[in-house]
């Protein structure tokens, strides 16, 4: 019993430890910016992690599109109601799918490259070799990718959207045949801009960090070897995904309101 | 940034330029801090100090560049370093030796201020570098150099972008001088040709030469070598043993050099520290270590298979153990 105490204790002191020194990670990163040159730093790492992240992206949306066009369509028309697909297909992304599936992939494709990368520089001593140079990594290497992590997330949350909502329209009106002006006239008059769109941006904005600071802080804290980076790098894919689905219930919670 | 009020150029060997800020007039205990020009940086035809550290030089400059006394330092159970003491004269090229897993490479980081020890003092160049802040701490570094035994090159940038990085880094210097101070650089190393190779594209020994060109980039006071030689060829050894020597003394730097290759390190150090145990067990220079009373220090240079350091990790006797299950 006492022996399961201690490993309990162990690890709470462990966690309570890397969430300081995660915490310092990005107090640092975040201090004093902007400097010279980090815009050419953010550019670089805004098209690593967003642009280069944009097929994945795009495939899964008109996928995800096309499926809930087909099973909307589905359960709709027994009840008459087929053309109100378009609006119900544009809230569940804005609302819920865009937002977290994003942040899935995000997490699986950018996050996962941003700590592998972060602990293959550390493991050979590139941020030593910064460090002893009088660079800071933390400005050097950690800000930009951190930034470039929140300012993409939002952006692609958005692209997700527009494919999807496309991919539901090529299957739902050009496909199955809803009329297009119920599709997209419903999903004009029952949209709104800061309830559905804003909110999920929210949701986006937040996801972004989150997997941001995971990615970067576990490729930081990673020990320097094979070993070491692989389990980085598994971290930063389940701490975020966990994450994202744990903060996307409570952003929900908090932001649609009265739920009894 | 301050404004230097007062520039020359000393009249022998490549120019080098001294001066203060004008605020540091009001400090008469501050000493004249001595700035590579490589490392200072002009704009509007004004010439800036690299850092505060250099330019604001109130500590006391003394005859040896790195001081360490009494250092302990305790990586878990084991203890690393239990009161070491080490002095390393300017100019000079100071060898560190001893058994693998004795802590060389840890002293390097202690001293670079990357790790901190559990007591002692470690001086580098009037500075207590336990004590110094994160911002302090980065301002010293840009005086001091280390080479690594990997490299450390950056592997996503070519190896003319490699030897600039410092000095885009800490210098607002136009980028035809730049050009012109990396090819400065890497002439020195003998690399000039190869300067839009990437780092992947290079040997063992090229890597370590272009290291070398980066390290040598802002002109330190002092450079840190760890494991120079190891994994290279006879003939990559001879350049680079020729070019730490050379450096030292064309650069006016001082060097310390952490290495298990005895002949090489010998051939140029100009004093040798033997660290065993986590205390200095011999100094002195390269001959009077070969005669050194310690059997464990002529033991290490002399390269003997067994000794006071046994060739038999410790365990029962040979015949216990192959009797044992029988």
């Amino acid at each position: 019993m006492l022996r399961y105490l201690r490993l309990l204790g162990q690890w709470a002191l462990d966690w309570i430890g890397a969430l300081g020194r995660a915490s310092a990670v990005w107090f640092r990163s975040m201090a004093g910016l902007p400097r010279r040159g980090d815009m050419t730093l953010l550019l670089k790492q805004v098209y690593q992690i967003g642009v280069l992240s944009l097929i994945i992206i795009v495939l899964s949306a008109f996928s995800i599109g096309a499926v809930l066009a087909l099973q909307g369509y589905t359960q709709l028309a027994r009840v008459g109601a087929e053309e109100s697909v378009g609006l119900g297909v544009a809230l569940v992304l804005l609302r819920e799918l865009g937002p977290v599936v994003t942040g899935l992939l995000f997490a699986g494709r950018a996050g996962s490259a941003v700590t592998a990368e972060i602990g293959l520089m550390k493991a050979t001593d590139q941020l030593s070799a910064m460090e002893m140079m009088g660079v800071d990594p933390l400005h050097r290497i950690i800000a930009p990718r951190l930034w470039a992590g929140m300012i993409c997330m939002p952006l692609l949350t958005a692209i997700f959207n527009a494919v999807a909502i496309g991919g539901s329209a090529i299957v739902g009106v050009d496909w199955l045949g809803v009329d297009a002006g119920g599709f997209w006239g419903g999903m004009q008059d029952g949209v709104q801009r800061w309830e559905d769109i804003g909110k999920g941006m929210v949701k986006a904005g937040v996801f972004g960090v989150v997997i941001s600071w995971i990615a970067v802080f576990q490729g930081y804290d990673s020990t320097p070897t094979a070993e070491g980076i692989s389990v980085a790098t598994t971290k930063t894919v389940v701490y975020s995904s966990v994450a994202v689905l744990a903060l996307d219930f409570l952003l929900t919670l908090v932001m649609y309101g009265d739920f009894n | 940034m301050p404004v230097w009020d007062r520039a020359a150029s000393r009249g022998q060997g490549r120019p080098i330029r001294w001066g203060m800020p004008s605020h540091c007039k009001a400090r008469p205990s501050a000493r004249l801090a001595r700035v590579p020009y490589a490392a200072m940086s002009v704009s509007d035809g004004i010439v800036r100090a690299p850092n505060r550290l250099s330019c604001w030089a109130t500590h006391q400059v003394t005859d040896n560049l790195i001081e360490i006394e009494g250092l302990r330092f305790v990586r878990g159970d084991r203890i690393i370093f239990d009161g070491l003491d080490l002095v390393v004269p300017r100019g000079s090229i100071t060898a560190l030796m001893g058994p693998s897993g004795t802590g060389k490479t840890t002293l390097l980081q202690i001293i670079g201020g990357q790790i901190r020890p559990d007591s002692g003092r470690v001086i580098v160049d009037g500075h207590d570098v336990p004590k110094l802040s994160r911002d302090e701490l980065f301002e010293l570094r840009r005086n001091m150099g280390m080479l690594f035994q990997s490299s450390a090159l950056f592997t996503d940038i070519s190896v003319f972008e490699n030897v600039a990085f410092p000095l885009r880094a800490h210098t607002n210097l136009p980028d035809e001088m730049i050009r012109d101070l990396v090819l400065m650089k890497l002439n020195a190393v003998g690399l000039r040709g190869a300067r839009d190779l990437m780092p992947s594209q290079l040997s063992g020994g090229m890597s370590r030469r272009v290291a070398l060109a980066r390290t040598i980039a802002l002109d330190p006071k002092f450079i840190m070598y760890d494991e120079p030689f190891t994994g290279q060829d006879p003939i990559a050894m001879g350049v680079l043993v020729s070019l730490i020597r050379g450096l030292n003394e064309s650069l006016a730097m001082t060097s310390l050099v952490v290495s298990h290759d005895i002949h090489e390190t010998a051939s140029i150090a100009d004093q040798m520290y033997i660290i065993s145990d986590g205390r200095v067990i011999g100094e002195g220079s390269p001959k009077e270590l070969r005669d050194h009373p310690s059997t464990m220090v002529r033991q290490f240079m002399l390269g003997s298979p067994d000794g006071p350091v046994p060739f038999h990790y410790p365990a029962d006797t040979f015949l216990d153990d192959v009797m044992g299950d029988a």
